[in-house]
């Protein structure tokens, strides 16, 4: 497999103070992890809050570094302080609030604003916002201010920021947790397309389930560790499994889900509502 | 008597500003005592203007709010007693957090109401048990909370004041399942607790049709339908239209009629959907 | 309320003043500035208020929001009026009252004093409406440049950069700020009535959340910058490069006129 991030028995721990009892504990968030993300990839990390999905997103551009093991992103250990920038570069990183992720105030300048931090000749600056701005559909809001958009247009200019220092790879931190549902379908579309069209690879941390579907892996997290990995059907299958580490299931799935338990016979992978109905139907007919 | 009504409410904010508006137009409505109510439509769709009237926070431009028969603008000075009849949750309640134990945060609503001492202390201990917040948590700083515990304490500020109708501006935005879990029990239970009445902005059709007993549907600042959840969500093409949809469950049956079962058009949670599927299946395939 | 404070804010508009090299903006901002304060007589001044206005309409920026930066200053180019009423040492007297007297000269020492305050606040709009915040800390930045050969080379990238910050930031905290409010009235706060005492306590709830957050979205902020590989002013290139074009020059030439003219008026009259 030729893969651009790999996770080597990551630990990372931290200290917990509580103020109020005054005691001190060190917290694991991450336990002895590893992982490989293949190059071009668009993989899913599914995890309740607390289940320590945010510390490895930032531990894989080098942002928070393990406290034991090793990533090495294209092959450069995170760890590798020289190559800080060249690792921040590979692997672009956007959070979940937009507006705390954009620095300048009209839309053209702040996509600049990574480029210009790598030091790319003013003309190349330029066509790298045009095309990043396109590949996000802003382009024509390229004069705005970012104040003035939507939830979601300001998430697509965060990441048209992210697409101008063209990174190997996407790392996204729940970027559709404060979104309404128009803004979060525009995210998730905007991702397939940079995949599909750009071959970028992503890594989409969420915990919309529905924002899972069109992945090409889930990860499941809790307890920071990884405790299932596997194509979205297969996992949304488990529902039990699931619901037991705080996550929900898609509608149809729980639905499938609930009807094998009460002596239907249909095939619990199907995800869409095509295929859930076409299962539904073909359960009923197998009865007469 | 309905304990809320509204009557013909516009409200246009002043052109000159370059923020994005949501104006409200002609918006009618009557509440009755212990309802839910939810309200769905796209951002920019007037709800959040409209509830800010409820309570009174912004003036209506034209109509009346009334609350038990009572005009709340009748008397200019009195509006503030009006936040205490009518309780506002905003999104993201958790930034309003400011005093320095959680107690003394619940207790600030209640306080500006005019309750102190013994009777202040009841009405926040008394609030915490309906909704469960453990007494350990008390004297924390509510900035040393979880996220979740964090946004049931800022909920369980505006529950203290005992509102006899309480609104939530999208209550589980950028929570985990089990935080939206929580977040829709504890209302269930402030609602149980005091016989409220309820009000929701949800952008969720599945939650909204597990609790809500009825809808109201925005669009482009007008109230486009307010009715039982059952006749709201027969109408799926009318809320095609306007951008909204049918929850998942619904959907699977829409596909199901299509393929020629004959099924009842009240199927709007996982629940009744598997129980008249078992029924058609004990009768004999479709039929 | 809060939201009517335009001030800091770029007006999308394409006209000549718009395309000017903002650091020629500036330095024309600075002598105007001085030569509206050195205009004595009311000659000088009238040329000063034409050329102001006529800057104003080229600008193509509806006059009314020049208006509305006038609203919130208004107070402090009242107070100043006020004082210079009675300031006012020789000329006619034409009110006198316990020990204080107003003269024709203190009426138009005030009236002098009210135009330049209302002149300065019109013109600086001017420039904060047609250039927007980072073009504007671009050219602080570039016309501070020749301090780096001092040693202080990285204090003005810093210092250009939280201005950027701080600007990006102003209209999103007032909306905060807002909602703030909001939520604490609706937790019954009063934030109107009161004695003075009273209404400062009642800023409490609302101005830690706000620290609180503004804590948070730095916090964050600095993360993203991070990510986005920012390392300081070394090796940062700038996509919009400022070159002086011809009708910068012209601008300039009409700038000189515009002081040329005041100093004339004021020696000629």
């Amino acid at each position: 497999m030729d893969c651009i991030i790999s996770v080597k028995n990551v630990t990372y721990e931290y200290k917990n103070e509580d103020a109020y009892r005054g005691e001190e504990a060190v917290v694991a968030a991450v336990k002895d992890l590893s992982l490989e993300i293949e190059r071009g990839s668009f993989t899913v990390i599914l995890g309740h809050n607390g289940s320590g999905k945010s510390t490895l997103a930032k531990m894989l551009n080098g942002l928070n570094k393990p406290t034991s093991g090793d990533i090495f992103v294209d092959g450069i250990n995170t760890k590798d302080e020289e190559r800080e920038i060249e690792v921040k570069s590979k692997v672009g990183m956007v959070f979940q609030n937009p507006d705390n992720q954009i620095i300048a105030s009209i839309v053209e300048e702040d996509v600049a604003f990574g480029p210009e931090n790598l030091g790319v000749p003013p003309k190349e600056i330029k066509e790298r916002v045009n095309d990043a701005l396109k590949s996000v559909g802003m382009l024509d809001f390229k004069e705005s201010t970012p104040h003035r958009l939507s939830g979601g247009q300001k998430q697509r200019i965060a990441i048209a920021g992210i697409i101008a220092m063209q990174p190997e790879c996407l790392v996204l931190d729940e970027p559709t947790a404060m979104l309404d549902p128009k803004g979060r379908a525009e995210i998730i579309e905007t991702l397939i397309r940079l995949n599909k069209e750009k071959g970028i690879t992503v890594v989409l941390i969420t915990h919309y389930m529905e924002e899972a579907q069109n992945a090409d892996r889930v990860l499941v997290m809790n307890d920071g560790e990884i405790i299932a990995d596997d194509v979205p059907k297969v996992i949304f299958s488990d529902v039990e499994r699931l619901k037991k580490v705080g996550l929900d299931v898609p509608q149809t799935a729980e639905l499938l889900y609930n009807l094998k338990k009460n002596g239907f016979c249909v095939d619990t992978h199907a995800l869409s509502i095509k295929e859930a109905a076409e299962e539904i139907i073909k359960a009923l007919h197998s009865e007469e | 008597m309905s304990v809320l009504e509204v009557k013909n409410l516009t409200h246009t904010y002043s052109g000159n500003t370059p923020f994005v508006n949501d104006a409200v137009s002609g918006v009618s409505f009557s509440v009755e005592k212990g309802e839910i109510i939810g309200i769905i439509g796209h951002t920019g769709s007037g709800k959040s203007t409209l509830v800010q009237h409820l309570n009174g926070l912004l003036k209506p431009t034209d109509g009346e709010i009334f609350i038990n028969g009572e005009n709340i603008w009748d008397n200019l000075k009195e509006i503030r007693k009006v936040r205490s009849k009518v309780g506002l949750v905003f999104q993201y309640p958790e930034y309003q957090l400011f005093e320095e134990t959680v107690f003394a945060d619940i207790a600030f609503g209640p306080k500006n109401m005019g309750l102190s001492g013994d009777e202040l202390k009841t009405r926040v201990l008394e609030t915490c048990k309906i909704i469960g917040v453990k007494d350990e948590f008390l004297e924390k700083s509510p900035f040393d909370l979880s996220g979740g515990e964090k946004r049931r304490v800022a909920i369980a500020g505006v529950m203290a004041m005992r509102p006899e109708v309480i609104v939530f501006d999208e209550p589980t935005a950028g929570l985990d399942p089990k935080g939206r879990e929580n977040v829709m029990s504890i209302i269930a239970d402030y609602r149980n607790a005091t016989g409220a009445t309820v009000i929701i902005i949800s952008h969720s059709m599945e939650d909204m049709a597990l609790v809500a007993d009825r809808l109201m549907v925005m669009n482009n600042g007008k109230l486009e339908m307010c009715d039982t959840v059952e006749n709201v969500f027969k109408n799926g093409d009318r809320l095609r239209a306007i951008g909204l949809n049918v929850p998942i469950v619904t959907r699977v049956f829409d596909e199901l009629k299509k393929a020629g079962i004959t099924l009842p058009d009240d199927v709007f949670t996982v629940s009744r959907a598997v129980e008249v599927l078992k029924q058609i299946k004990a009768g004999g395939g479709d039929a | 309320m809060l939201r009517d404070i335009t001030f800091g804010q770029y007006y999308e508009s394409h006209s000549l003043i718009h395309k000017t090299d903002p650091r020629i903006k500036i330095i024309l901002l600075i002598l105007l500035i001085v030569f509206i304060f050195l205009a004595k007589n009311g000659f000088a001044l009238g040329f000063a208020v034409l050329s102001v206005i006529t800057i104003m309409l080229i600008t193509k920026i509806p006059l009314k929001l020049y208006f509305k930066n006038m609203k919130a200053i208004l107070p402090v180019i009242i107070f100043t009026a006020v004082l210079n009423l009675f300031y006012g040492e020789s000329g006619k007297v034409l009110l006198s009252f316990w020990k204080l007297q107003i003269t024709t000269d203190g009426v138009s020492r005030a009236v002098f004093m009210a135009t330049r305050i209302i002149l300065l606040i019109f013109i600086s709009s001017a420039l904060t409406y047609t250039t927007t915040p980072n073009d504007l800390t671009d050219a602080i930045e570039r016309l501070l440049s020749p301090l780096k050969f001092i040693g202080l080379k990285n204090a003005v990238h810093t210092l250009a950069m939280m201005m950027t910050i701080a600007l990006r930031f102003i209209p999103t905290l007032i909306e905060e700020a807002e909602k703030i409010m909001n939520a604490q009235k609706a937790r019954g706060a009063d934030l109107e009535n009161g004695k003075f005492t009273e209404r400062v306590k009642a800023l409490i709830p609302i101005l830690i959340p706000l620290l609180i957050s503004s804590v948070r979205r730095a916090y964050e902020l600095a993360e993203a910058m991070e990510c986005r590989c920012y390392n300081g002013g070394e090796g940062r290139t700038r996509m919009r490069q400022m070159h002086l074009a011809f009708r910068d020059f012209a601008v300039l030439g009409a700038s000189l006129i515009i002081c040329g003219g005041i100093l004339t008026l004021n020696i000629l009259l």
